[in-house]
């Protein structure tokens, strides 16, 4: 780690030297620095980084003992799926199709290296490349985009070298196992960031290549320092005022130009001295950082990822350096060279010429001359066909896809063998909790905790009956510190906002027609009353009020009081006036209300020195003892009057943090009119509703029973009656009506009868056992008595109801049927 | 009942008597002490009780300038004089008196209620500058022609009147004459007005009230035309083309010049005359216009010169605002330090030290000051102003030369005038900030000696 102490010395000594070319406004040849990607960078000015400087000289870092070893050894296999120690059969067969396209490869092309396909796992088992992409989306929304998938890749895990520079790896590990030991090969990297970028929908690729020298060591030293780069400042839309016709002459510039000159000429006299310095000291740097030619160069094998443009509205396509996260454009000269690619679906091998690092490479894998794929039949084949060679390649494409056909056909690439890649938020600790609330009766819609300050704040929806809008508090008790805010037009006194500390308590207006805006009492520490009563309140004594005012437009400014401060313990009443329009002093007024006694015993009533004034426009009558008296007496009941506001400002809060308690105990809801299965008042108005509704109803019916429909059956349908017949039809109606009548009364008798002899049976049975009956028997037996006699009363009743209204029933329906219209001819006669 | 004057002697208003009245009904109890010792000024007093005591006539009031309330109620006064100073008057009792007629009022602008109960009234008249009118008591008095019940139509606030003991009291129709005519009243005689008993006076009266109203409406469109016609005539002698969008100048030029009057009557000339006179008109409208014009744009010139010049006076202030507050929180914080000293030569020390931050603020006041003035110096700029008139005077150089003449002279003395008015706005603005200034540094300075005399004392 001693290596990585080194580098941060040198970025910092490459910051040293940005802010001094800034300074200088030298423009520094950028050919010998690595081309930046993100051109909009500014650098800082010179105190921030000189912030920065002293941040990153207190950044400890601990080397820690263990080698970043990451064999195989270390990794306990033990507990790793089945899919990761064996194969299954479509696995073996996509290893024999890539045994097949290798040999017919190597083939083809004997001065090629051979193709990394197959790597083994940390079971030792060979697993094919692309079958190791596992394409995860990741539950957290903050790592959907690439640039914070990279950058978490990047910061997650820690870079272990290739055993062998200059060869691709033996092993390459699943990236669950990546993850758990949090450290792997430019690969691993690779893999695990390609998996994430496609499963959050990009089209990524990993690239199996060659790259430089810091590339492939991780090495920043020639990078512009992070964090001396600004996020681009947005800049203001200024607004142009227009010039107006007339402007004020500046103010005289009392300055000599002739020293001015020479301050300048000094000036520059040492900045040029500064610069020379400076360069000298940058020639050096430059010399001692100026990249070795490194003997390996173009033949470091290193792993990064490809992301190509159209899908997630990417425009162009690009690379990321999986180590560092940083992207770089496909033409970037880290970037010496690809060997091949793959993504979950399918493997490449690239056909073109890499002489020219990756400058001239063209990623349209569906173009079979530059790109051979292994398997067919994936979607991938966009091939982007040019008017020209349409007919050539398709002849080639066609020869190609013959020869494969055979063994390929309908072959795609079995699913993966890694396990669910997951990352698990780990060391989170609760800073605040957030709850939100409905229909809540008292209004309360968020409570916000925050675990750290430990501040609890509500907020609440207007409608509270004390206008409450935000309540945070620690504690519940009385004069801690809380702020109370409240919807204010709710409010009677206009109070906006009320905060509290243990001493002190102020209150915020608006609206108000005396125009008070600001009330602020300070209280001195409570006095410890003797008193037997220890119930009587006991409120500590105010030393201070000061009360502000707005501009009453009614008064003239030197009348209208801005601020007054009553000093309660020193008996001092301080007032500041506003300022008029065109002046810039205000008037101010101090009254010490000591009453004194003079050396005869006469008590002073006003002296001019108890009241100490600064007048703008000094008036003849605000001179006189007579009004500064009565202004002091004036001040004297307001004095009161404030303090009695402050009293009741606190019995108000008491109020409302019991108010507060006592909704919180019964948290009952609100619930709305229309709601009709909760709302109780609503809900028995429905069914008494209903209750009546049924009632009618019933009637209707039986207003429409028809007692003629059973007589009129038997009569032909559709002929108007005869007199005769309709004499027949009401006697015969009425004689039936007549024989229910006598029928249910008949029933009601023999119940009634059945009932008593029962009883009497029963009483029988009693007296003759009566002395053999347990207890028990003999209470069934009485309450058996009492049901019967209650069965026989209410029969009886009925009987008798029925007695008397069956007569009433009966003459009913006779006037009944000689209304109906169908027995018209009845009416005749009696009309 | 009216009482005989020589059954008691008159008194005279006099100073005395005045005093006297202004004592008895000041202050009392400790503020009356006060009020004693210092004595009160006329000016300030706000309310003023003269009741019962034979005045005959009312004078020696001017000095209560302020005087909002006065009763001269149960005195003989006969005629209403002497209350023309006090402006501010909203209450005005003078029942009980030998008055005749009403008069003497009419500056009493802020009047609202006004007793002239149990006088010898006969007439309602000369209250017309009274339009904030509001209680009017004219009861037992000799008022006997009910048309006069009309002149209060004009007292829009008027909701009290009580008019009982007038001869027009006992007629038939009384009440329900008045009521129509004066649908506003609210009271009359101290009883309030139903709505039914106005409803049917309403019904009552209604066609001679419609004419009423009718030609009041017709009085008041002509009034509104007049005055609008007045404002234009204004808006155009602002603009110095009054009377020149007709024919105005041309028969005004040939009213005097007879030798023309004699040419029109040669055969031909009088068509001639015609033409020329078209043309002369429609030239005359085209200056008129192009003067309409032109004072337009003297006003967006002036204005904007007035807002240049407020935003740098109010930079100015604000930048003083700013050096007084500061200066307040260091005084304040160094007046509390020494206070707190024991050592005398610390305190005398620090005092030092206080003076030398009050006269450093004194100087940076004073430098803002004299910055500003130095840059408001030569900032008028006429030329802008003169360029308007300039302009305009070619077209007018075609023109009748007197006429041209009058335009350009008046032109050029409203710029002087307007240049003048201007710079010594800024100079009277200058000295009131100086003085302001000194104000305030003198009382600091004060403060700051009698803390030091106490501190001595101590």
């Amino acid at each position: 780690m001693e290596v990585l102490r080194e580098k941060v010395e040198e970025e910092e000594e490459a910051e040293r030297e940005e802010a001094a070319e800034r300074a200088e406004w030298v423009r520094m040849e950028k050919m010998m620095r690595p081309v930046e990607v993100r051109k909009e960078e500014t650098t800082l000015k010179q105190e921030t980084l000189r912030d920065l400087e002293k941040k990153l000289s207190e950044i400890q870092i601990t080397v820690s003992a263990e080698l970043p070893a990451f064999t195989k050894d270390t990794i306990d296999i033990s507990k790793l799926p089945v899919s990761y120690k064996t194969n299954t059969p479509k696995e073996e067969h996509l290893l024999q199709v890539a045994d097949n396209f290798s040999r017919q490869y190597s083939h083809l092309c004997p001065d090629r290296v051979p193709l990394f396909l197959h790597p083994l796992n940390e079971c030792e088992v060979p697993k094919f490349v692309s079958t190791t992409l596992r394409p995860t989306l990741m539950p957290y929304p903050e790592l959907y985009n690439w640039d914070s998938c990279a950058q978490f890749v990047s910061d997650f895990l820690t870079m272990v070298p290739l055993p062998d520079p200059l060869k691709p790896p033996s092993h390459m590990y699943s990236s669950t196992t990546v993850l758990k030991y949090q450290k792997g090969n430019c690969f691993d990297f690779s893999t695990l960031l390609c998996s994430m970028l496609i499963g959050s929908g990009y089209d990524a690729y990993c690239v199996n290549g060659y790259g430089s020298l810091d590339l492939c060591h991780m090495d920043l030293t020639r990078e512009v320092c992070p964090l001396t780069v600004k996020p681009k400042e947005t800049i203001k839309e200024e607004e142009k005022v227009l010039p107006k016709k007339y402007t004020i002459k500046p103010p005289r510039d009392l300055c000599s130009r002739f020293e001015q000159e020479q301050e300048v000429k000094k000036q520059q006299e040492i900045r040029a001295q500064e610069q020379k310095r400076l360069r000298e000291e940058e020639e050096r740097l430059m010399e001692a950082e100026k990249a070795k030619p490194d003997a390996l160069h173009g033949l470091r094998v290193h792993s990064w990822v490809l992301v190509l443009s159209g899908k997630r509205e990417v425009p162009e396509n690009f690379f990321i350096d999986p180590f560092t996260g940083h992207s770089y454009s496909t033409q970037d000269e880290h970037f010496l060279g690809i060997e091949s690619l793959w993504n979950h679906k399918n493997y490449w091998i690239n056909m073109q010429d890499c002489w020219n690092c990756c400058k001239d490479l063209i990623f349209d894998l569906g173009d079979p001359v530059r790109w051979e794929y292994m398997l067919l039949g994936t979607d991938k084949s966009q091939l982007s066909l040019t008017e020209e060679d349409d007919s050539g390649i398709n002849d080639e494409d066609d020869v190609e896809n013959l020869g494969k056909e055979d063994e390929d056909k309908s072959f795609d690439m079995p699913h993966s063998w890694v396990e669910q890649i997951e990352i698990s938020p780990e060391g989170t600790n609760i800073l605040e909790i957030k709850e939100w609330y409905q229909n809540r009766e008292d209004m309360l819609e968020l409570k916000h905790m925050n675990k750290t300050t430990d501040l609890k704040t509500d907020y609440f929806k207007p409608g509270h009956p004390q206008a409450l809008r935000v309540h945070s508090y620690k504690s519940m008790q009385p004069e801690m510190d809380r702020v109370i805010e409240f919807y204010e037009t709710a409010r009677v006194d206009g109070l906006i906002k009320r905060e509290e500390t243990p001493r002190t308590m102020t209150e915020y207006y608006q609206g108000r027609p005396d125009f008070l805006s600001y009330r602020h009492a300070n209280f001195g520490p409570r006095v410890k009353k003797f008193t037997l009563s220890s119930a009587e309140s006991n409120p500590r004594p105010i030393v201070k009020i000061t009360e502000r005012f707005f501009r009453n437009p009614a008064k003239p400014a030197e009348e209208d009081v801005a601020e007054r401060v009553f000093l309660v313990a020193e008996e001092r009443i301080q007032l500041r006036y506003h300022c008029r329009e065109d002046h810039i002093t205000a008037s101010k007024r101090e009254f010490l209300r000591r009453t004194e006694v003079d050396n005869k015993g006469n008590k002073i009533i006003m002296t001019p020195d108890m009241c100490i004034s600064f007048e703008v426009e000094p008036m003849e009558h605000t001179k006189k003892l007579l009004y500064q008296y009565e202004a002091m007496m004036h001040l004297k009941r307001e004095e009161k009057l404030s303090r009695h506001q402050v009293w009741e400002s606190e019995l108000e809060v008491l109020e409302i943090l019991k108010l507060r308690e006592e909704e919180e105990a019964a948290h009952t809801l609100t619930i709305s009119i229309y709601d009709t299965k909760r709302n109780e008042k609503s809900k028995e108005y429905r069914e008494a509703m209903e209750r009546v509704m049924h009632e009618e109803h019933l009637r209707q019916v039986e207003t429409q029973l028809d007692y003629l429909a059973p007589f009129l059956a038997q009569l032909p349908p559709g002929e108007k009656l005869t007199r005769w017949q309709a004499v027949r039809l009401k006697d015969e109606c009425l004689s039936d009506f007549k024989q229910r009548l006598i029928n249910k009364a008949n029933l009601i008798q023999a119940r009634f009868e059945k009932e008593t002899q029962e009883l009497q049976k029963k009483q029988q049975w009693y007296q003759e056992n009566q002395v053999t009956l347990t207890p028990e028997d003999e209470d069934l037996y009485l309450s058996y008595c009492s049901q019967a006699m209650f069965r026989i009363r209410i029969l009886e009743q009925r009987l008798n109801r029925h007695k008397e209204l069956a007569p009433l029933k009966y003459l009913a329906l006779e006037e009944k049927l000689y209304k109906d219209p169908r027995l018209g001819e009845l009416q005749k006669i009696f009309a | 009942m009216n009482r005989l004057y020589n059954s008691m002697e008159p008194r005279v208003m006099d100073d005395d008597m005045l005093k006297l009245a202004v004592g008895d009904q000041g202050p009392q109890e400790e503020a009356g002490q006060l009020a004693k010792q210092e004595g009160i000024l006329f000016k300030d007093v706000l309310s003023l009780q003269l009741d019962f005591r034979n005045i005959l006539r009312i004078d020696n009031l001017w000095q209560f300038e302020n005087l909002r309330k006065l009763q001269l109620n149960n005195n003989i006064i006969e005629k209403i004089e002497g209350l023309e100073n006090l402006t501010h008057l909203v209450w005005l009792d003078l029942s009980f008196n030998n008055i005749e007629t009403i008069e003497g009022l009419d500056t009493l602008v802020n009047l609202e209620d006004l007793s002239l109960f149990n006088n010898r009234i006969s007439k309602i008249d000369s209250l017309d500058t009274l339009v904030k009118l509001q209680v009017l008591s004219l009861g037992n008095n000799r008022i006997d022609n009910m048309m006069n019940i009309i002149y209060l139509r004009r007292f829009k606030c008027l909701r009290t009147l009580s008019l009982s003991g007038n001869p027009i009291s006992e007629a038939e129709d009384y009440k329900m004459f008045i009521c129509a005519y004066l649908a506003d009243l609210v009271y009359l005689d101290f009883r309030r007005i139903d709505d039914h008993t106005k409803e049917l006076a309403e019904a009552k009266h209604q066609y001679s009230i419609d004419e009423l109203k009718h030609r009041e409406n017709l009085m008041q469109a002509r009034l509104e035309e007049e005055q609008a016609q007045r404002e234009e005539l204004e808006k155009h002698k602002t603009a110095f083309v009054e009377h020149l969008n007709g024919s105005f100048l041309f028969d005004s030029m040939y009213a005097e010049d007879s030798e023309g009057n004699k040419l029109s009557y040669l055969p031909g000339v009088s068509e001639l005359l015609e033409t020329y006179k078209d043309k002369f008109v429609i030239i005359c409208v085209n200056i008129f216009e192009y003067g309409l014009k032109q004072q337009e744009k003297r006003k967006t010139e002036l204005d904007t010169f007035s807002e240049c010049v407020h935003e740098a006076i109010q930079e100015n202030q604000e930048q003083g605002k700013r050096k007084i507050a500061r200066f307040e929180e260091k005084h304040l914080s160094s007046l509390s330090a020494i206070r707190e000293e024991s050592e005398l030569p610390n305190i005398e020390k620090m005092i030092l030290e206080c003076s030398a931050d009050i006269s450093e603020l004194f100087d940076a006041l004073m430098m803002l000051e004299m910055q500003l003035v130095e840059q408001l110096e030569l900032f008028v700029d006429k030329d802008t102003i003169v360029n308007a008139v300039g302009a305009s005077h070619d077209i007018h150089l075609l023109k009748i030369d007197n006429r041209e003449d009058e335009l350009v002279t008046r032109i050029n003395s409203w710029c002087t005038r307007l240049v003048d008015k201007i710079h010594k706005d800024e100079i009277m603005r200058n000295r009131r900030r100086v003085k302001e200034i000194n104000q305030y540094i003198d009382h600091m300075q004060s403060e700051l000696d009698n803390l030091e005399c106490g501190d001595i004392l101590d």
